[in-house]
């Protein structure tokens, strides 16, 4: 791997150069989009040079929009509270839920494993729509309509077959060995879950985690369906500068930096366990 | 040896996370129920249970069998081309070193953007008059390219747009893999000099496999669910050309009120995921069993 | 409030001063723009106080939850909502979901059976479902219930194509507001479609505001190239209803050619006669021509941003939409003009179909009596004039708004035409589509076919044969004919 023509670095180069531009430039534009007014964004054509303005971010923070028909109020700011409620509170539920059983599933060749392992991802087959309505009338019946833990569960369709099945292809590639040789020095079962089983797998986990944290935080359908105003997330939120006077594109593009910003300074903090493969090469020896 | 003994243990673990989530199965229920049911809200004295009527209904559908294919294709095009294009980049930013760490997390980012406010924002940057991208097609010669509003490029801008949000979760999922195989092959194959290209094929791929799987299984599931970004950018048009499943059953449950016909589609759609899926488990699971044929047995 | 700002807020409820003496001394007392929205609905609640025909405290104590659309109309009723809650006790809590996901959380919430909503926003088509489907209240034993409604709420004060349009008797292909036709919602505001353009533009391109169909072509054609890549002319385009109902159905009615007829209690479709392929063509061409480039993605959003930057040079949709983007930080605000338009040459006045914003009760509500106190509030005549003067509650249901001067002149100020567009067309303007329960699947499957036509991927004569055909199927299968 080591040994690189300068024609095959040079290939790299742009190659990476390319996949950057595709993937960056639309962010660039709606990080740009996000620093100019609506005349601005609106030109025709299109224009690099514009006079940069913050009123996009005031706005949204302060919760007040001003249009033409006047100032107007926005719960962006609560939105983005939900949001972080509802995708934290699923995805920690999910790993305490999912990194057991997905180790269970890797470790363990038991009586219906494949079948419950199955149906757990089959969780992820039924199309939202399909079980969101039912859903909703029951949801009134037991009074989880409208509430944090309602919807947290419903999230759990979600982010628990992902943890599960991308964890469980971790656990699957570490060597038992080291496990049986903690275990023979005498540590309990749980000490060796804990100590070893879980810091070796734990790229995945954090990769997993962090997945399934954005595709909880993307989300909008749920909370939509089964919960009113006030526990709708960035994603509902956002469409409120979609408004019959015309879409706010500014306030959309600033909403998306904002609401991009959590998710990313969590996938910073989880970039250590994520990229850096550990040393899990050796461990498998 | 382990195995041997009746062990509760992986029930102990496994089960909490079935029992939080198999309530799933009542709606379920209800919406197979529903299925067989001719069940418009807005003519409610129509209602009644017809067995098969709506599935038997597809059949001779030409538009349910147009929105299978539909679907597929689109499937299959998406997961083919950001497995593709997310195991190249994986690949390109294989080693551990600053700069290939920091293109990794900045390359996730369009998957941080909710696919929903995503189309909106494509929608704006292929418009024909503010549009950038518009503007960047016009100024290579393609002034009259209409993106998602022609039949012709209508299928090509949502792919466009979902390999642009997707890719990442491919490519980091391969990427965490890469960096988890063993070492000592690649190192005896370089000690060898055997040809990159065969280190590719015959080792890298395979180790790798579960890794593709595990992704593309996960990409084909929501893939064949798509909806934020087509009903965002064309709402099943220009004139039927992109009604997917999900589009068509929102259609029909959120505009038409259909409940009957919506829950059909919908089921067909579970059905089509159900197999799919099991075809790439069973994969999977082989792949493993190969990889640690000896501690399974 | 301090009781000189209270005596000239009066003075100006009962019109003793003019609006421009009102803003004068208003400026001299300091009252700032948004102080002065809130102390003229506290006026407007001693008006409806002072009627003394209804006892507005008759639910204090109970609290309501209204389920509303992100819209300026309801803006206007949020910045009173409190001068509501003084003249009744109540209190009022809402959710306002944005128009995008709007109806679908309308159909989820309602189609629960969830009692959570007292009241809601709808627009009169979305009622062919929610009445038949037992979600909203007939409002005609409210209206009709002296006990229950006060004499000058005045009903008869709504525009009567307005109040017809959001009353149905449910039966499928049977006329607006006939008989013993429910009232399934109260009007609230609404738009007609017309044209509004770009005044600059077409002085640059000598034309005028076209009066019909053969003029507009023109217009069109003259317009194309006299402004740059201004494009001439925006409509809506998307798979939607949305795409039907605006300019396309009001030109559509206005050559008397209609969505169903119905022959002796079965619907038929009837896009395919002779009118219809005529009006087709020309509309197909003017979009092929002169119409947006991708204009099958078009909505209302794109239609309206469009002539608010300054890339279309005039759109047939909505007035309020032209009215929007007349101001803001809209590039054209400022150059919008609106005319009325017959595109039949023969037809004697124009057809607008229109969208109305209604209130609806629901059915679930456990406080309906207290739902109709907020709704009578909502719909009066004193919250119709406060949203009409101060916010942009600009297309009033009630006639006497229309006759209110100080919007009259707030209007012309600035918005040329307006006024004039809405008089030569309301006596024409109501929903000529036909009512029933397929609405929804009808206008979608017209509005793809119509994609199709303009892509040439079917000729216009054969689309409609086929589009028919499709309906009439779809028709039998849901048993309506």
């Amino acid at each position: 791997m080591h040994h690189t023509t300068t024609g095959e670095k040079i290939l790299r180069g742009v190659l990476i150069t390319l996949a950057l531009v595709f993937f960056l430039f639309p962010i660039f534009w709606i990080l740009l989009m996000s620093f100019q007014t609506n005349a601005q964004i609106l030109r025709i054509p299109p224009s690099l040079f514009f006079e940069p303005t913050l009123i996009n971010y005031t706005s949204l923070i302060t919760g007040e929009l001003q249009t033409a028909a006047g100032s107007l109020k926005l719960e962006f700011m609560h939105n983005l509270w939900n949001s972080v409620i509802l995708s934290t509170g699923s995805v920690l539920i999910s790993l305490l839920l999912g990194v057991p059983a997905a180790y269970a599933f890797a470790r363990y060749k038991f009586r219906f494993s494949e079948d419950i392992a199955f149906t757990l991802l089959s969780f992820k087959f039924a199309p939202p729509l399909l079980v969101l309505l039912p859903l909703t009338l029951y949801f009134q019946a037991i009074g989880l309509a409208n509430t944090y833990i309602g919807l947290i569960w419903v999230y759990q369709l979600i982010t628990l077959p992902l943890i599960l099945w991308i964890v469980r292809g971790y656990f699957e590639d570490i060597s038992p060995d080291i496990e049986h040789a903690y275990r023979i020095a005498g540590h309990s079962w749980a000490k060796t879950f804990m100590k070893i089983s879980i810091p070796l797998a734990r790229p995945g986990i954090a990769a997993a985690g962090l997945l399934s944290f954005i595709f909880a935080w993307n989300n909008f359908v749920f909370a939509l369906v089964l919960a009113s105003a006030d526990k709708q997330p960035v994603t509902v939120g956002a469409l409120a500068f979609v408004t019959a006077s015309g879409i706010q594109y500014g306030q959309i593009a600033a909403a998306v930096v904002i609401s991009i910003t959590p998710t990313l300074a969590l996938a910073l903090f989880a970039q250590r366990y994520l990229v850096e493969g550990l040393s899990l090469g050796a461990v498998k020896g | 040896m382990r195995r041997k003994r009746r062990n509760w243990l992986p029930y102990l673990l496994s089960l909490p996370a079935l029992l939080v989530t198999i309530w799933i199965l009542i709606p379920f229920f209800t919406a197979v129920y529903y299925s067989m049911m001719r069940y418009r809200l807005s003519l409610p004295h129509l209602k009644g249970f017809v067995w098969f009527d709506n599935y038997l209904q597809f059949l001779t559908d030409a538009r349910f069998w147009y929105t299978v294919q539909v679907s597929l294709t689109y499937t299959v095009l998406t997961v083919v081309i950001e497995l593709v294009l997310g195991l190249g980049i994986a690949i390109l930013l294989q080693r551990s070193t600053r700069f290939n760490n920091l293109a990794a997390m900045l390359l996730l980012l369009p998957l941080m953007v909710a696919p929903a406010l995503a189309a909106l924002m494509w929608k704006l940057m292929t418009n024909p008059n503010f549009g950038i991208l518009n503007y960047f097609v016009s100024l290579i010669g393609f002034s009259d390219f209409r993106w998602a509003s022609d039949p012709s490029s209508a299928l090509f801008t949502v792919i466009l747009v979902d390999v642009w949000v997707y890719t990442p979760f491919i490519m980091v999922l391969l990427l965490a893999g890469l960096r988890s195989l063993p070492k000592q092959p690649f190192e005896a194959a370089a000690l060898d000099g055997v040809p990159k290209t065969f280190v590719f094929f015959r080792i890298t791929l395979p180790m790798l496999m579960p890794y593709i799987l595990t992704a593309s299984l996960f990409r084909m599931l929501e893939s064949i669910q798509q909806f934020d970004i087509i009903y965002a950018m064309t709402q099943g048009g220009p004139g039927n050309t992109l009604t997917v499943f999900q589009v068509e059953s929102y259609l029909q449950f959120f505009q038409f009120t259909n409940v009957g016909r919506s829950a059909a589609l919908l089921m067909v759609l579970w059905a089509i995921t159900f197999f799919l899926s099991n075809v790439f488990v069973k994969n999977w699971l082989r792949l493993r069993e190969r990889a640690h044929g000896v501690e399974a047995e | 409030m301090f009781d000189k700002e209270k005596d000239l807020i009066d003075a100006l409820a009962r019109r003793q001063i003019g609006r421009r003496e009102f803003m004068r001394r208003a400026g001299q007392l300091g009252i700032g723009a948004a102080a002065l929205s809130g102390l003229m609905g506290q006026a407007m609640n001693r008006a409806l106080a002072q009627n003394g025909d209804y006892d507005w405290k008759q639910h204090q104590g109970t609290t309501l939850k209204l389920l509303l659309n992100k819209h300026p109309y309801a803006d206007a009723m949020i910045a009173n909502l409190d001068s509501f809650k003084e003249l009744t006790g109540m209190d009022v809590t809402y959710d306002v979901f944005p128009e995008d996901v709007y109806f679908d959380k309308v159909t989820a919430a309602l189609s629960s059976g969830s009692s959570e909503y007292d009241a809601l926003m709808t627009g009169a088509y979305m009622t062919w479902t929610y009445g038949p489907a037992g979600w909203i209240e007939d409002l005609n034993s409210y209206i009709n219930d002296p006990s229950k409604t006060a004499a000058s709420w005045d009903w008869e004060d709504f525009l009567p194509g307005l109040r017809a349009s959001t009353a149905w008797d449910g039966m499928p292909g049977s006329e607006l507001g006939s008989g013993d036709a429910k009232q399934w919602c109260l009007p609230w505001g609404f738009e007609q479609n017309n044209i509004s353009y770009n005044r600059p533009m077409f002085e640059k391109a000598g034309v005028e505001a076209p009066a019909d169909m053969p003029a507009l072509m023109a217009a069109c054609e003259k317009l194309k190239g006299a402004n740059g890549d201004v494009y001439p002319i925006g409509v809506r385009g998307s798979r939607s209803w949305a795409t039907i109902h605006p300019g396309f159905l009001s030109g559509y009615a206005n050559f008397g050619e209609k969505d169903l007829i119905n022959d002796g209690g079965m619907l038929k479709a009837a896009m395919n006669t002779d009118g219809s392929k005529a009006f087709h063509r020309d509309w197909v061409k003017m979009i092929q021509e002169f119409g947006p480039k991708n204009w099958s993605t078009y909505t209302w959003y794109q239609v309206g941003t469009d002539l608010g930057a300054g890339a279309s040079a005039m759109i047939y949709d909505a007035d309020i939409l032209g009215y929007f983007m007349n101001g803001g930080d809209n590039a054209e605000a400022g150059n919008i003009a609106y005319a009325a338009i017959a595109p039949n040459p023969e037809a004697s006045a124009p057809t607008p179909n229109v969208w109305i914003w209604s209130l609806a009760m629901s059915s679930f509500s456990n406080n309906k009596d207290a739902a109709w106190t907020f709704m009578q509030w909502a719909s009066s005549k004193e919250h119709a004039l406060f949203g009409a003067r101060t916010m942009d509650f600009v297309n009033p249901v009630r006639a006497s708004v229309w006759k209110d001067q100080q919007f009259l002149d707030r209007i012309d100020a600035k918005y040329p035409g307006y006024i004039e567009q809405f008089e030569t067309s309301a006596p024409g303007a109501k929903i000529y589509f036909t009512p029933q329960p397929l609405f929804f699947d009808v206008t979608t499957a017209w509005a793809a076919m119509l994609q199709r036509m303009v892509a040439n991927e079917i000729g216009v004569d054969e689309g409609l044969d086929q589009l028919a055909e499709s309906i009439n199927d779809q028709l039998s299968q849901a048993g309506l004919q």
